[in-house]
This record gives C-alpha cells, sequence and structure tokens, in this order.
C-alpha cells in the first residue's frame, strides 16, 4: 500500500481518472490456445495487464509422496516477470505476495474442478504475468480458467474473477494499478457463474453491509461479459472443428 | 446439430445419464470442454487426457521388472502393470514395446494388463489420446489407408502411442502428424490420401502382414 499521505485525486469530477464510469470495466482479450507445448493455455489483456497462462496434466503427480490416491492435486505457480512492473512490485521469485496468490488461485480451483476423475495426479497452472496494471489475481484466474478449459480438465464450470472496490465512499468496479494503490478499500472475488459461488474473496480495508452487497452485485453484473468473452475464446478455437467432425469415431 | 460446450453449460435440464457431464440439483451440466450432438445425445470431448476402460487395446514400453510382474509406461497419470503368467515362457525386458488389452482398472488409476504381444523393431510415436478415433478413422478407414499406401505396419494404442515399422515409417510419421494437426478440418481423409499418394505412389497390394493389424480395431 502506498502512502496514503500524497493520494492522488481519484475522482475527478465523479468520473474516473481513465474517465471509465464506476460499473465500467476495462478492455477485455482472451485468447485461447496460444502455447504448443502446454497441454492447455491462455492468453489475457485486460486493459494494460498482459498474463500467459498455462496448464499441465493431469500428469503423474511428483514427488510421489505428495499424491492423493483418492484425487488429484493441483499445483498453482503465480509469478509476475521482472519487467511487468515498475521498483519492488515487479521483483520476480517466490516472494510473500505470489506465493499467497499462488494459494488462493490454487484453493478457488479446487472448488471447480473435478478433482475425484483424476486420482493419484497432479495439475500444473502457471500465471506469467508480463506486464501488471492492478489486478492481477483476478486477471490470471480469469485467464487460468481459461487454460484449464482449453487442456480438457474435467470441471464444473468456468470461473472468473475480478476486483471492486470503494473510492471517497463509491463502490467502483475493475481497480487499475492507482486506484488499487489509494483507494479506500478493494476486494478481489472470484466467482462461478453456474450459481454464484464465491470461491474468493480478499478484502482490504471495510465495507459496510450494503457496500458489500452493491459491490458483489456489480462484481456479478460484470461477470456475464467475462464469461461471455472467455466462452468465446473457447469457442473460437474449435470453431472449425463444429463444421467438420463428420469422419471418425 | 452439434454444438460446443464449456464446462458449466447445462445440456438438459432433466438428470441424464452420460459421459463427460455431471448432474446438480435435477440438471444436467457439461464437465468438460467437448461438442454435444442432440440427436445422439453424446459429448464427445475436444480436449483431454487418455482414461483407461476396461477393453482398450494400448501400446507401452516395459518400464520395470519384478520376477514376472512388469511396469509398463502407458504415458498417462496413473501406473499399469502387466502380470505374466508363471507358466509362460516369455518374458520381457525394460525397453521391450507390448501391445496389450486393458483386462482391469483399479482405482481409476492403475491399469492391470493382459494378453501382451511384444512389437520387435519399429519406432514408437506419442500423439494426443483424443485424435487416435481420427487417426484410425471410421471403420479404419484412415488406418487402413495409411498402412496401404505406405507399406507401412502399425498399431495405434488408446493410450495414444503409435507403434510403426516397415519401409514408409517416415511418410507414415508426417501423415499421423497432419492428422493430429488438422483432424477438426473438413475433408481429412482426402487430403491424407492426396498427400500420401504423392509421395509413396499408387496403391500397393495388400501384405498379410498389414490387413492384420487392422483387423484388431473392428
Amino acid at each position: 500500500m502506498a502512502n496514503k499521505a500524497n493520494k492522488p485525486q481519484l475522482l475527478v469530477n465523479g468520473k474516473r481518472l481513465d474517465g471509465r464510469a464506476f460499473n465500467e470495466l476495462r478492455p477485455l482479450k482472451i485468447e485461447a490456445a496460444v502455447l504448443k507445448n502446454a497441454d492447455g493455455s491462455a492468453y489475457l489483456e485486460w486493459g494494460n495487464n498482459k498474463i500467459l497462462a498455462a496448464v499441465y496434466g493431469p500428469i503423474e503427480a511428483m514427488p510421489k509422496h505428495v499424491a492423493d490416491p483418492a484425487k488429484a492435486i493441483i499445483k498453482c505457480r503465480y509469478s509476475m516477470a521482472p519487467f511487468s512492473s515498475v521498483g519492488e512490485h515487479s521483483r520476480s521469485g517466490p516472494n510473500r505476495r505470489a506465493i499467497e496468490i499462488s494459494k488462493v488461485t490454487k484453493e478457488a480451483f479446487e472448488n471447480v474442478v473435478m478433482l475425484n476423475d483424476f486420482p493419484g495426479s497432479e495439475i500444473d497452472i502457471f500465471i506469467e504475468v508480463l506486464q501488471s496494471d492492478g489486478g492481477t489475481r483476478a486477471a490470471g484466474i480469469t485467464a487460468a480458467a481459461v487454460a484449464l478449459a482449453n487442456a480438457g480438465i474435467h470441471m464444473k464450470d468456468l470461473i472468473y474473477a475480478v476486483s471492486a472496490g470503494k473510492i471517497d465512499g463509491n463502490i467502483v468496479l475493475d481497480f487499475n494499478m492507482i486506484e488499487d494503490n489509494y483507494s479506500d478499500s478493494d476486494m478481489p472475488m472470484a466467482i462461478s457463474p453456474r450459481n454464484n459461488d464465491v470461491l474468493l474473496l480478499q478484502m482490504d480495508g471495510h465495507f459496510t453491509r450494503e457496500e458489500l452487497k452493491k459491490a458483489m452485485g456489480m462484481v456479478i453484473e460484470a461477470g456475464k461479459t467475462i464469461t461471455k468473452l472467455q466462452k468465446d475464446a473457447l469457442n473460437e478455437v474449435y470453431k472449425k472443428a463444429e463444421v467438420k467432425y463428420e469422419e471418425g469415431a | 446439430m452439434r454444438d460446443i460446450l464449456i464446462p458449466g453449460d447445462m445440456v438438459a435440464s432433466e438428470p441424464l445419464r452420460m459421459e463427460n457431464t455431471y448432474v446438480e440439483n435435477g440438471k444436467t451440466f457439461a464437465k468438460v470442454l467437448g461438442m454435444y450432438e442432440r440427436e445422439k445425445k453424446t459429448l464427445v470431448p475436444l480436449e483431454g487426457v487418455w482414461i483407461p476402460k476396461i477393453g482398450d487395446i494400448v501400446v507401452g514400453i516395459i518400464t520395470g521388472t519384478k520376477n514376472t510382474v512388469y511396469e509398463v509406461d502407458l504415458n498417462f497419470f496413473g501406473r499399469s502393470i502387466l502380470i505374466g503368467s508363471k507358466y509362460e515362457r516369455q518374458s520381457y525386458k525394460n525397453g521391450d514395446v507390448v501391445e496389450a488389452i486393458v483386462k482391469d482398472v483399479e482405482d481409476r488409476k492403475t491399469v492391470i494388463l493382459s494378453g501382451p504381444k511384444i512389437l520387435y523393431g519399429g519406432t514408437v510415436l506419442n500423439i494426443k489420446p483424443i485424435k487416435v478415433p481420427r487417426v484410425i478413422g471410421k471403420n479404419n478407414t484412415m488406418i487402413g489407408q495409411i498402412a496401404d499406401l505406405t507399406g507401412c505396419n502399425m498399431i495405434v494404442g488408446k493410450n495414444g502411442t503409435v507403434w510403426l515399422k516397415g519401409e514408409g515409417v517416415g511418410v507414415a510419421t508426417e501423415a499421423i502428424r497432419q492428422i493430429e494437426a488438422e483432424a477438426h478440418i473438413s475433408g481429412l481423409t482426402e487430403r491424407i490420401k492426396r498427400m500420401l499418394e504423392e509421395k509413396c505412389g499408387p496403391r500397393r497390394p495388400r501384405t498379410q502382414e498389414t490387413e492384420g493389424a487392422e483387423e484388431k480395431f473392428e
């Protein structure tokens, strides 16, 4: 968190710095199946965030003692490229923040991936942040969900994540870096759109009960757009498959 | 009518018994990215790993031996073992390529093989297991065509391991790679046929062996 004393004005004439409305997402672009050597992959551009997600598996769990004979295990690695941001924030390697994000991402996916279908195996998720501009954990989860579907892993749902927060008493969706650093509170959420289950909720700062309700409503509303883009990205890859599935079993 | 379904898409508003789906609150949802055929009521996955089923023909490599129990590498997430008979003269050593049938699957991850047959010589190729039906083709058309035109013996395991032997191995490998890459594009059999004829000339007479290799998949 940056120093609150030199907080810049985040709302000018009731508008955000980048001119967005309070409930407006940054431009989002998703592409699936971008990496040849991974079983599943996705590339995502969300505002100035650029994120690459790759999935391997299910493969034999290594080392053997971590394998669970009844279900699959998920391993997740979130990492920021050394050139992804400025200063200490983009220090690459397994730092406290990267380990925390890896853990919450893993736990979000453990709720939707059908782990019992692949006993004794391991599913690897790699999230690589190439350029960061706030809300990378949410963007990482959104990209990893597409990569998991692209890898053909059994899942209950295609999840998405987005952040909401509070600036000067207004509830605002999808923070960018500067809003993230100086806002009053910030809440990334991961949601399963099928039944709106909350899979990740982290909160910096405070919300009243009504504010939280409003923020969740905004997240779920924005989720419809994100889910559609995720599905479009996957459909794009297999659009040709629909034309031809005649020969072969 | 075919649709691409994405995990979480509703297949039907009543509970159905269908592969690659799950039922929740009396409704059926897709659990894998796949092609849904309304008439046949099937969801065919577009990506994924091999999930062993009893009766699958597989090709594997022996990686460990312990008396008459052999460990076989089938290139999937579980492990597979081959239990040899005490009375059997045949023994296997590390590195042998075997063709076998899945006799049993324990805990959905341990595969018990039976009916092994050593495949001498040749080369082994790994492909995406999901593309195996396309490499075999409807009524073995594709595999028969490759075997005919290249004069190469081939056995395609359900686990995605292909064994090839014969003079036309190079061309056959190329054909298989092309099938893998273009599996979803229309007119595949024709294109592969044209490509093979260009490289190997016209149809060759069938040998006894190629016919045998083909019949296994009927």
